[in-house]
């Protein structure tokens, strides 16, 4: 039998889900004896037009991180959408934005004009933006377009399974490799390599203080957490009511609260106004005024609620409709 | 708070009251009913309901009477009636006592109150930190040989607001009648109900005259009106919901600050509202968004007729913003 083609592949993405793979370390040497890596640009010379030149649903699994920004990304998540039997969205930024989905806050001419020509660190005053076609004497340079916004990747393909994280811990991914080449898949449109939980389950953190509330909202260099007790009773924001588990907490572990990569878990279908549900029940003041300096006290609440979810949220919905 | 339950036979009703924290000024009231006229208990739920007759009961030796009476556990110590009482009695905290001697008599409260779905449950622990009553609390559990964490409620104590309810973010509490299930279902109003498509929630307790609860019943199709036990069971992600679905406004009506009927419902909704306006406002472009789509009064108990101009002027708000906007 011949061993299964796995690619991978890069959208608009940091990276790090890359290297959480290669975090595997000789696990990934053993990866490679079991499957034929047909394509990763990250860590090895393919073309696109090797990728052109396979048949349709040649590559057996396509684990495809980064989300949709530019018709290069989009071309690329239709090419191997055709060329895979399975598609899987890895890692936060495919599933539901991520950090670059934040962008979907701003329209794509003022995001060019922050980054080339309004950022305090840019000695630019010619306001050179950069164009998808450019006349110089040798011809016409093309660059991708960039789109209005960020999607995800189920918002331009269909996808077969969804892996969450950010980025997908290492020990996930190698659960998931095992998963896949075991050939027993879960039905198509589940969630893998993630539990079904959420992070406050498996936290042991002291919780369900009676009356502990909230007077203010703490960032966390504002305040040395208790590391024994739960982060929301000292009035710092944590995710973990709202997050799917299976990461292993290293961020609460490491006396960081949960920041929500792993997205949400089932039943819950706006991960950021269902934080809000629950934080804004926990105000402690009967004063208006009080209330909004609660309020005040949580700067960027679209950055702090969505972080990692923003262009797949209702909020995004109700945006770009 | 453990209650010496021993008492010695020389003791009477009245004295076990007083030796609870909070029962201390039962003697001196002198019935003037001031306390009734205050409370939206009487008016709305039980004619039955009756303060100053409870502390007379006390005061009687009448233990069954008083254990068995509405009043006893119907108060959700909102506090209206403290401020006005001439005699300055914490009339809640009477109430209270003669509640902690019901249940330690085994008696239970007749109210509809909330219950936890284990399968659910991720032992968060929010609910607990939110309630005004103190009703939940963690408990751990052997669930298939493994110790595992859960919330437990009690009923005793719940008084049905549901501002767990909506903050619980799994949907892991609900009280019959105001779950998820029962609201979102409601949400649903189509093009066909006529422009523009506005949400109301009214809290329960925060319309005080008939004339301003009947009005509620006249509104055409086109405005929805969601009655809820409280303002904190709201859930903003109800509101944007319902906003994708295509309503144009989701208006919330709560008590005016210091007169929640759950003590903290309106303070809660205020900040979740609140924040869900920052959101939108800070997620608009133009064209899109405006914060005023989603909008949070705070009605008082004087505020007679409000609601009717309210949700005129949520009406009118949308419709200019929708003639803008075509």
């Amino acid at each position: 039998m011949s061993k299964p083609k796995l690619a991978f592949y890069w959208a608009a993405s940091c990276g790090g889900c890359e290297i959480s793979v290669t975090e595997l370390g000789m696990r990934l040497v053993e990866t490679g004896d079991l499957v034929d890596i047909v394509f990763w640009p990250c860590i090895m010379d393919f073309k696109y037009e090797d990728v052109e030149a396979m048949g349709d649903g040649e590559i057996d699994v396509c684990l495809f991180n980064g989300g949709i920004r530019t018709s290069e990304n989009e071309h690329l998540a239709k090419l191997l959408r055709r060329k895979s039997k399975i598609l899987v969205a890895f890692g936060s930024c495919a599933n539901e934005g991520c950090i670059p989905g934040l962008a979907n806050l701003y329209d794509a001419e003022s995001i060019m004009e922050r980054v080339y020509v309004t950022v305090p660190s840019l000695d630019e005053t010619a306001g050179t933006l950069p164009m998808t076609s450019n006349q110089v004497p040798e011809g016409e340079i093309v660059l991708p377009e960039f789109y209005e916004r960020l999607k995800t990747l189920a918002q331009v393909v269909d996808v077969d399974y969804f892996m969450p994280g950010c980025p997908p811990v290492v020990e996930q991914i190698w659960n998931v490799f095992q998963v896949i080449l075991s050939g027993n898949l879960p039905p198509k449109g589940s969630i893998i390599g993630a539990d079904a939980k959420t992070n406050c389950d498996v936290c042991t953190r002291q919780k369900g203080l009676s009356g502990a509330r909230i007077t203010e909202f703490k960032r966390p260099h504002e305040v040395e957490a208790d590391p024994d007790v739960c982060f929301l009773a000292q009035g710092i924001l944590c995710y973990g009511p709202v997050t799917r588990a299976g990461c292993g907490l290293p961020c609460i572990n490491g006396n960081m609260p949960c920041r929500g990569c792993y997205g949400p878990p089932d039943g819950v279908v706006d991960q950021g106004a269902k934080l809000i549900s629950a934080i804004g029940a926990l105000i402690d003041t009967d004063d208006p005024e009080q209330i909004e300096t609660i309020m005040d006290s949580l700067v960027d609440v679209v950055g702090y609620c969505y972080r990692f979810g923003l262009a797949d949220s209702v909020l995004n919905e109700l945006k770009y409709k | 708070m453990a209650h010496d339950t021993a008492h010695t036979h020389a003791e009477t009703f009245a004295d076990q009251v007083r030796a609870i924290p909070g029962g201390e000024h039962l003697e001196m009231c002198y019935a003037c009913g001031t306390c009734v006229s205050k409370c939206m208990i009487q008016q709305k739920v039980d004619p039955e309901y009756n303060p100053r007759r409870l502390l007379r009961l006390v005061m009687m030796g009448m233990r069954e009477e008083a254990f068995k009476s509405p009043t006893t556990w119907l108060c959700s110590a909102c506090d209206l009636c403290y401020p006005a009482c001439p005699q300055e009695i914490h009339i809640s905290g009477v109430i209270g006592a003669v509640k902690q001697l019901a249940i330690e008599a085994g008696y239970s409260s007749p109210l509809e109150t909330v219950s936890v779905d284990e399968d659910l449950c991720s032992g968060c622990g929010i609910c607990v930190m939110v309630c005004p009553y103190e009703a939940p609390h963690l408990v751990d559990k052997e669930v298939n040989g493994e110790m595992d964490r859960f919330s437990e409620v009690d009923t005793n104590k719940c008084m049905g607001c549901g501002t767990c309810v909506a903050a619980c973010p799994l949907g892991a509490i609900a009280r019959p009648g105001v779950g998820n299930a029962d609201i979102l279902p409601q949400l649903e109003v189509g093009k066909a109900n006529g422009d523009p498509r506005l949400i109301t929630f009214v809290c329960d307790w925060s319309l005080r005259a008939a004339e301003d609860v009947s009005l509620l019943e006249s509104y055409p199709d086109n405005v929805r009106v969601v009655h809820i036990p409280c303002t904190g069971r709201i859930d903003p992600e109800m509101a944007l919901r319902a906003l994708r679905s295509g309503i144009d406004g989701v208006l919330v009506c709560g008590c005016a600050p210091g007169e929640c009927h759950y003590k903290r419902g309106t303070y809660v909704s205020a900040c979740k509202i609140g924040l869900l306006g920052r959101m939108l406002d800070q997620m608009s472009v133009e064209g899109g968004l405006a914060s005023g789509r989603v909008r949070f009064v705070q009605i008082g108990t004087q505020d007679r007729g409000r609601i009717r101009q309210e949700v005129d002027a949520m009406l009118e708000h949308l419709a200019t913003q929708k003639e803008a906007a075509s």
